[in-house]
């Protein structure tokens, strides 16, 4: 085999090999500038300045709250934040000397801000300004749509903000609470529920370049977790009549608040809870610090006569006296070193047990629960223990950001006098959820039941997680709560009573009414009153319990009869209707109250 | 046969005998074995295995592009190494005398394959119209092909009256047929277009003639034509607005960093923040975050200058010399017109190829899709560099021993 002559061909590859040095050479000088020369400056660059990760948190919708069949009372809508990086408005980055002033003008009519506002914000210094909150989907498009359209726009961004709405407006807005700017649920249900209702943000990470995404260069994306949608027990029917019932008493009687509680006597389900005056948690514009409280539950007061149930429960369950027993009582009664009296100056009253209860007499209060024991401390202790046993003195364990237990001190801490004004409903202080339920056990046949509020929440998947089933607790006997509740109807029933305002036609009622002084809100000692009036319907298969609370009232007379027993049938008489309550088909006992 | 009779006389046979043992053919001076060009084929190995491992680092945390599988790139990466290197084996087994009787076929079967691409059954990837999907996830890229049958044709007419004895040097019939046979492949092309495969072509024609020994006027001549064909191109209007933003983007990088200049840009601030010794395999911040497109394939070089420095860059460098280096000793050391033109052919393309695809990362050439040989992700261009390597192979393995 012979080699092929090469001739010309030995100086070209020759020629081919150095310019390949020649090529290599240059690469690895091109290599040095690059990697040893300016590769500090690249480094750099690759930590921060030109690519960076960013990080996008994906909210989490925030759950509804609605009523026990479904109405929204609170709901969460798409909604978008316009911002801007103003250093992209300059005109080396714009392109045009006046960026702010066309963008302002451009957008102006579209977010509904002053352009004047606008310019200002995007003329400002630094990479961040909000032009407008919380605006509409199709606010958002429309920007969206310039900014397309718009180079000078290319600085206006949009970001998810959801907003949060109550369709019923101030419709149990105090008893909802609001949700702060920055989306955290502030006060009220939206407080105590928000770990549920807000949810797991999401986040999105991207990597952009000059303001604009990658979409090459990967990322990473973690869904959002809804939160989950709370149902309350409430109606909102019911809710709507109790909430106008207690605002124009509020109104007309010119008290500082009033409340209904209204609750399911068998489940302890609260199905309407509301304080006037009240507020619409969607426009926080206008509610001053002291509004936001909820009253029904953050609100202790002494509660006066409508106590006395509880007094008379225990007087009976001990068989201390039954309600046919003759008490005599006097105009004025000594005790410690007080004189007491009643409502009404009278001469001496020959009152049964009920008629102590109907006509509401302190004096023959204190006289009943002085046969409770042998000496003073044994009849502290008994009245504590009952009074106890109804939940006061302890949450009502509905669960709410910033209830009142209210006061009750132990026996051996009352001083002379309380032991005496314990019995018909001073010196001890509770709330009117807290005061409503005790008319509920007795109408359960003295099983209390803990209230709720909250039947159960929605997760995502649409499944429906229900409350635990709430804590039962026997507070009396069935016949002593019998017993007690037929000396309630009288005080409705009986024209010698004090609640004959509370009389549903068709249905026995039991309730009791209380006017008490109320202690001064703004000092030492006692201003004013605080009428109300319990009771539940229909006396003889209870349904509902429904208490009523004026706290100052002052314009119309100040008895928890006139003032509430109407509040109290508006209500029931509603309650009634929706849950389909059959009239009562049995007369009323009508115990005697005299003798 | 009656060996096995007794172990001495097994091995007087096997000494002096006309058959001999598998391990002794094998090291015997004129064995494929001996004769094999070592540090080429060595070399060819090292950049594919470090291309293994770039595209593996590029890709693993590419989880659109994987399938959820990170080594989806790695493996198939090395899938297509295997196959290249059997292919590359069966060339020369094959043998060079044989393989320049088979070359018009294969000329014609790589034109047929191209002109496939312009039918139905081509697709379009990037901009170029230069692909046809197999299925199951696999394509093939014609072109790569194409270079080869290209090399090959023009050599067999190049080489076939100086082979013959006749004359020295190719006469200018000669390569005025072998300017025809290759302007058929790039017609094709250019008709895809796929504008960098043309550049490739036109200096594969080069390299060719240069080897052939083909007079240095018909160089001249077609440098100029060239030149001339640049600017009735550039006037004319044939390119796409992509490919003239990739000119106005090499001209000035900075000139719109996020949208054309995107790509130049990162991939200098990639390389750039290697420094001396890199950032470690697998540790580059640009190469995990993925900011270069299309970095497993041609802008692989990128996750070198990153991870492993100006130190790896030039073990790459290195590797690509030692392969040009025993392709122009191949080249020159042939016996006969037809394996130098062959290897000139190769050199020309594995050579420019490495320039374009280095040059573009490092800012000195415009961007344009051509992988870097045997490193980059790719099967067509991985099966046909090792084609190459076989076709230069069975060159230097009918050389004589004297050599």
């Amino acid at each position: 085999m012979k080699r092929v002559k090469l001739g010309r061909q030995k100086v070209r590859l020759r020629t081919a090999v150095v310019a390949l040095g020649v090529v290599g050479t240059l690469f690895a000088g091109r290599l040095i500038q690059l990697q040893a020369v300016d590769g500090p400056v690249y480094a750099a660059q690759a930590d921060v300045t030109e690519n960076r990760f960013v990080k996008v948190v994906l909210p989490a919708e925030r759950g509804a709250i609605t009523d026990r069949n479904g109405n929204v009372l609170a709901d969460t809508v798409d909604a978008y934040d316009i911002t801007a990086d103003p250093s992209m408005f300059t005109p080396s980055q714009a392109k045009v000397a006046d960026g702010p002033a066309r963008a302002a003008a451009l957008l102006a009519p579209v977010l509904g801000v002053d352009a004047g506002t606008l310019e200002r914000k995007l003329s400002a210094k630094g990479r961040y300004a909000m032009l407008a909150a919380q605006v509409s989907p199709a606010a958002r498009q429309q920007v969206l749509k310039l900014k397309n359209s718009n180079p000078v726009l290319a600085g206006v961004f949009d970001s998810e903000h959801s907003k949060r709405v109550y369709p019923a407006g101030d419709l149990a807005g105090n008893l909802l609470g609001f949700v702060s700017a920055d989306g955290k649920g502030t006060g009220g249900l939206e407080g105590e529920y928000d770990p549920l209702l807000r949810g797991h943000d999401g986040k999105r990470t991207y990597v952009q370049v000059g303001g604009r995404r990658v979409p090459t260069a990967g990322g990473k994306e973690d869904p959002a977790v809804p939160g989950r949608d709370v149902r309350l027990t409430l109606d909102r029917d019911l809710q709507w009549t109790a909430q106008q019932a207690i605002a124009d008493k509020v109104r007309e009687t010119g008290a500082d608040s009033g409340s209904v509680v209204a609750i399911d006597v068998k489940t302890g389900q609260v199905l309407a809870m509301a304080s006037a005056p009240g507020y619409d948690p969607g426009d926080l514009s206008k509610v001053t610090s002291r509004q936001l409280a909820f009253p029904a539950l953050q609100e202790a007061f002494e509660p006066g006569s409508t106590s006395k149930v509880m007094s008379m429960s225990a007087v009976i369950q001990e068989h201390a006296a039954e309600p046919g027993t003759h008490v005599t009582v006097p105009g004025t009664l000594q005790r410690a070193d007080r004189v007491f009296h009643d409502d009404v100056p009278h001469g001496d009253w020959h009152l049964t047990l009920t008629g102590v209860l109907a006509k509401s007499s302190n004096i023959g209060t204190i006289l009943a629960t002085e046969q409770l024991g042998k000496n003073r401390t044994q009849i502290n202790d008994t009245l504590y223990s009952y009074l106890r046993r109804f939940g006061i003195g302890q949450p009502s364990g509905i669960g709410y950001p910033g209830e009142t237990r209210g006061i009750l001190a132990k026996p051996q801490d009352w001083n002379a006098s309380q032991q005496y004004t314990i019995p018909f409903g001073q010196g001890v202080s509770m709330n009117a959820l807290q005061a409503t339920s005790v008319y509920a056990t007795v109408a359960n046949g003295g099983v209390r039941v803990t209230p709720t509020l909250v039947a159960g929440t929605t997760g995502a998947d649409g499944r429906f997680t229900p409350s635990p089933a709430p804590k039962e607790t026997r507070a009396i006997s069935a016949s002593t709560a019998g017993t007690v509740s037929d000396m309630l109807e009288a005080v409705v029933g009986n024209d010698g009573g004090t609640g004959t305002y509370a009389r549903i036609p068709g249905y026995r009622v039991a309730g009791k009414t209380g006017t008490a002084n109320r202690p001064n809100p703004n000092g030492p000692g006692y201003s004013g009153y605080t009428a109300s009036f319990i009771g539940y319907a229909p006396a003889d298969k209870p349904r509902i319990a429904i208490g009523c609370f004026l706290q100052g009232p002052h314009k119309t007379g100040h008895f928890g009869g006139p003032l509430c027993g109407p509040v109290f049938k508006k209500v029931a008489e509603e309650a009634l209707t929706e849950m389909n309550v059959a009239p009562s088909g049995s007369p009323s006992p009508n115990l005697p109250i005299n003798w | 046969m009656t060996a096995g009779l007794s172990a001495g006389k097994l091995r007087v046979t096997g000494r002096f005998g006309p058959q001999q043992s598998g391990l002794r053919r094998l090291v015997a001076r004129d064995s494929p074995f001996r004769r094999t060009d070592w540090p080429l084929l060595l070399a060819a190995t090292g950049l594919s295995l470090i291309g293994a491992l770039l595209v593996y680092s590029a890709t693993r945390g590419r989880t659109a592009l994987t399938h959820g599988d990170p080594q989806y790139f790695l493996q198939r990466h090395l899938v297509n190494l295997v196959v290249g290197m059997v292919l590359g084996a069966g060339t020369v087994l094959l043998g060079g005398r044989r393989l320049r009787g088979v070359a018009p076929f294969v000329y014609i079967g790589s034109v047929l394959l191209l002109l496939a691409v312009l039918s139905p059954l081509g697709s379009t990837v990037n901009g170029a119209h230069s692909w046809i999907v197999l299925g199951g996830g696999f394509s093939i890229q014609p072109a790569e092909f194409g270079k080869i049958g290209m090399i090959l044709a023009m050599a067999m007419v190049l080489a076939a009256r100086v082979d013959a004895g006749e004359r020295e040097h190719p006469d200018h019939r000669s390569v005025g047929q072998a300017l025809l046979v290759a302007l058929v492949p790039m017609v094709v092309v250019l008709a895809q277009p796929d504008l960098g495969s043309i550049m490739v072509m036109v200096v594969i024609v080069m390299g060719c003639l240069l080897a052939s020994g083909a007079s240095h006027r018909w160089i001249a001549g077609l440098v100029g034509a060239g030149l001339l064909g640049c600017v009735v191109i550039w006037q004319a209007g044939v390119l796409s607005q992509y490919q003239i933003n990739r000119f106005a983007a090499f001209a000035n990088p900075a000139l719109d960093p996020a949208g054309t200049g995107y790509n130049t840009s990162q991939a200098r601030i990639a390389i750039g923040s290697g420094g001396l010794l890199g950032k470690g395999l697998f540790h580059g911040t640009q190469t995990g975050g993925q900011f270069v497109p299309e970095q497993q394939t041609d802008f692989v070089f990128t996750v070198a200058g990153e991870e492993l420095g100006f130190v790896g860059c030039l073990v790459i460098l290195g590797l690509l010399g030692v392969v040009l280096w025993r392709a122009c000793r191949i080249a020159r050391l042939a016996t006969d017109l037809y394996g130098t033109i062959v290897a000139g052919g190769i050199i020309a393309w594995i050579a420019f190829q490495a320039f374009e695809n280095i040059g573009m990362t490092l800012g000195i050439m415009p961007v344009t899709g051509l992988p870097l040989p045997f490193v980059s992700y790719g099967g067509s261009s991985m099966f046909a560099v090792w084609i190459a390597v076989g076709l230069l192979q069975s060159i230097r393995i009918q050389r004589p021993l004297s050599a």
